[in-house]
């Protein structure tokens, strides 16, 4: 489907995407683009919509309007898996691991399914960056719960996705494990190009390694742009990060 | 296990089975272990589904019986050789199987074990009314040819034969499932089993494994409806009846399906139960029961599980050491 909006700079593309169930507006028309290697900050009071735009965009909730666009192609009427293949990945708010494999098993076979030739060693570069490696021949139901959310980003990271999409990816870490863990991703990301839409509570982390934040009420944009300007922003304040921020 | 180590045991595995068929003189015994040997095939096809796919079926009794009858009919239409005959119905049953899972595979938890149920009824209701086909309620006598592969029924059908030749089968399919299960394929299921969700957005189409893999349990379960019919030359409608399905349901709970053998070994267990108890019991069944209520509550893994629990505990230089596979 051609699409004169179409802008081959963004390697992401929603566009005045809504979702309504009966009355319920959980999306209503909310836009937003990422460039290459650009890290996006989504945040929002609970409920705002910020996980929804994620499975909207991933495919796994079906659109009332809008278009999704990656790499100027509309994948609107694609689902989860063709999206998959065409470099678009996400990781859980809720941690999503095939709890009675190995770990070095579902991360190569993950690749293996993202058509990389040499999947083992695509694997193993992924659980060497995400301290991994030696957990290889674990069962992932054995892992603490820390791994368990690194292996979780390994999932998505294989095959060097051009879009990442983390739903709280730090949930449930210490403040220690988050900060580290949030500079260890923005340096990878960085250093692969991948554009990530990163959903995420913690403000430190957001705004530490954000390159623009979008701000989510009520399943709608309420602002967006570089995070100086959006922790300086009045409604921002009011709605979600309080008057004292 | 590694490769080598699966050579050795399918090797050692086949030489017990050498051994006992030269060793035990008694038809009797031999009869029934040749028929504890059918039914661990039987409950191995449906351990494979529910170890792979996490899907319990009340109706694999379809393929157990569905085998037996299409010989049956095959046979006396006279179309093919009974070589091919064999061949034919156990493609077609994974083939119709592999159709049926397109659609039932669909559905998650009980309602998944009650369309099988829904599906194995249907087929016992139909082969029992059908009676010009079937014999319905009565049987059908299955007409074996003289000789099948070269060897002649005299042969074939001596206690000892068929005796080794259910249990060179069970040895071979249980090999080639660990390797096939070993393969991308296993893998591909396993992650669908764990976490469908995940295995999508990791790019995999969710329902032809599933699918696959019930064909697959589909076919494991022929062969032994195939086996059945060359041991008894005869089928009836009990043979596709919920009852079997439920009692092969009992023999995958007791031996635990995580390990390939598992369900065998429950198999096993029953027909120890079955022969050795009921010499001596008239309602056997309810004391298998209670086996079966204590295996649930205090070996959730079976006896397959329980037994690879000790080995661990054996062999691990510490406790709280991580599983690995």
């Amino acid at each position: 489907m051609t699409n004169h909006n179409a802008n081959p700079s963004y390697v992401l593309q929603a566009e005045d995407v809504a979702i309504h169930y009966g009355g319920v507006k959980a999306l209503d028309g909310v836009s937003l683009t990422l460039a290459k290697g650009q890290i996006r900050g989504l945040i929002g009071p609970n409920g705002a919509g910020k996980s929804t735009v994620i499975d909207a965009i991933t495919g796994r909730r079906r659109l009332t309007r809008g278009q999704v666009r990656l790499q100027g192609e509309d994948v609107t009427a694609m689902g989860v898996v063709e999206r998959r293949a065409r470099g678009l990945s996400r990781s859980f708010q809720r941690t999503s691991i095939f709890a009675g494999m190995t770990v070095r098993r579902q991360v190569e076979l993950a690749s293996h399914k993202m058509g990389v030739t040499d999947s083992e060693g695509d694997a193993d570069m992924v659980l060497r960056e995400l301290d991994l490696h030696r957990l290889g021949d674990s069962v992932a139901e054995d892992l603490g719960y820390g791994e368990q959310r690194r292996l979780d980003l390994a999932l998505a990271l294989v095959g060097r996705p051009s879009v990442l999409l983390l739903d709280e990816p730090m949930a449930g870490l210490s403040v220690k494990e988050s900060l580290d863990l949030a500079q260890h991703l923005k340096a990878l990301t960085s250093r692969w190009e991948v554009s990530v839409l990163l959903v995420e509570h913690d403000m430190d982390v957001v705004f530490g390694i954000s390159d623009a934040v979008t701000v989510f009420e009520l399943g709608r944009v309420i602002a967006s742009g570089a995070p100086a300007a959006v922790r300086a922003d009045d409604r921002v304040r009011v709605a979600y990060l309080g008057s004292a921020a | 296990m590694n490769l080598s180590r699966l050579s050795l045991t399918i090797f050692i595995a086949l030489a017990i089975g050498g051994a006992l068929s030269l060793l035990i003189s008694s038809s009797t015994v031999l009869s029934l272990f040749t028929q504890a040997i059918i039914y661990a095939l039987f409950a191995s096809g449906v351990g494979v589904l529910l170890r792979q796919n996490g899907m319990v079926s009340f109706g694999h009794a379809l393929y157990f019986g569905g085998t037996g009858y299409g010989i049956g009919i095959l046979l006396q239409m006279q179309v093919l050789s009974a070589e091919w005959t064999i061949l034919v119905v156990l493609l077609g049953a994974c083939l119709v199987a592999f159709l049926i899972g397109l659609v039932v595979v669909r559905v998650p938890g009980i309602a998944f074990g009650m369309l099988t149920l829904a599906i194995g009824q249907m087929a016992f209701l139909s082969v029992s009314r059908a009676r010009g086909a079937t014999g319905g309620a009565d049987g059908m006598n299955i007409e074996w040819p003289s000789t099948l592969f070269g060897v002649s029924q005299s042969v074939l059908f001596k206690p000892a034969a068929m005796f080794l030749l259910s249990w060179c089968v069970l040895i071979v399919v249980l090999a080639l499932l660990s390797l096939l299960l070993r393969t991308r394929f296993g893998a591909v299921t396993e992650a669908v089993r764990d976490n469908e969700e995940r295995a999508r957005f990791i790019g995999i189409s969710t329902l032809v494994p599933r699918a696959a893999i019930y064909a697959l349990s589909a076919l494991v379960t022929g062969m032994a409806g195939v086996l059945s019919a060359l041991n008894t030359g005869f089928v009836s409608p009990e043979s596709l009846h919920w009852s079997l399905s439920g009692m092969a349901l009992m023999m995958v709970v007791v031996g635990g399906s995580k390990a390939l053998w598992g369900p065998a070994a429950g198999a096993v267990v029953y027909f120890l139960f079955k022969d050795v108890l009921g010499e001596l019991a008239t309602h056997w069944m309810s004391i298998f029961g209670i086996v079966l209520i204590a295996v649930i509550v205090f070996f959730p893994t079976g006896v397959a599980g329980g037994i690879q629990r000790l080995m661990r505990t054996r062999t691990a230089p510490s406790a709280g050491q991580p599983r690995t596979h």
